[in-house]
């Protein structure tokens, strides 16, 4: 996932490399994302996670377009 | 050594110590250092290594066996370099950026470098805030396929 200033960049970025637009977050989105999908990784009882649960932090995080579909 | 005779607690708590190593020293243990720890031969080790791998809970290199991605770090230096509780992290993309001040629960000083000019910007953690929330990252690959190549990813 890379950074970039603006939409008209990506768009360019994607075409120079030949690559199909993917989906664009804020930082701040991504931010409330990180909070949500990074909260417990040291613990021990981190096991990974299963679909349902996943599936659950892309909704509570307002990610439902088909991008993010499991 | 084959997953059945693998010890499933150990495992997990391999995965525990290499994730806190990170987050202690800013970089993944060794295997050999993975061994001593629990007191396991280092072939040992470098099973449970390979099963963390398999199940994707980090990534690792497959000719040294090093980590090279426990997500949100990064074994190796990035364009995304995190300040946090006095140490320097990378991290792996500009989701992982946020991802480290987001698991060590902490403020952060984000330097990172955009795609289209490679020129640099600071983004600040603060307070379970962050600034520049109108900056973009770009999400190439869908979910269901992130797994597919997870360093293009």
């Amino acid at each position: 996932m890379l950074l970039f200033r603006s939409e008209e960049w990506i768009d360019k970025w994607c075409k120079q490399n030949n690559l199909e637009r993917g989906e664009v977050l804020t930082i701040h989105q991504v931010w409330e994302l990180s909070k949500l999908w990074y909260d417990n990784r040291l613990s021990l009882d981190y096991h990974g996670r299963s679909i349902e649960q996943t599936a659950e932090i892309f909704n509570q995080a307002g990610l439902t377009s088909k991008f993010w579909y499991i | 050594m084959t997953y059945k005779t693998m010890n499933d607690s150990l495992l997990w708590q391999i995965r525990h110590f290499v994730y806190n190593h990170f987050a202690d020293t800013t970089h993944p243990p060794s295997v050999d250092e993975t061994a001593r720890h629990f007191n396991i031969t280092g072939e040992e080790a470098s099973e449970y290594y390979k099963e963390l791998h398999n199940r994707h809970a980090f990534l690792l290199d497959a000719e040294t066996l090093t980590v090279r991605m426990a997500n949100p770090f990064s074994g190796i230096p990035t364009d995304f370099k995190v300040h946090a509780n006095g140490k320097t992290y990378y991290a792996n993309c500009a989701w992982d950026m946020l991802g480290i001040p987001a698991t060590l629960n902490t403020d952060a000083i984000i330097e990172a470098k955009f795609t289209e000019s490679n020129e640099s910007v600071k983004l600040e953690v603060k307070d379970g805030k962050v600034t520049n929330g109108d900056l973009l990252v770009h999400f190439p690959l869908s979910f269901s396929r992130w797994y597919d190549d997870l360093t293009f990813t």
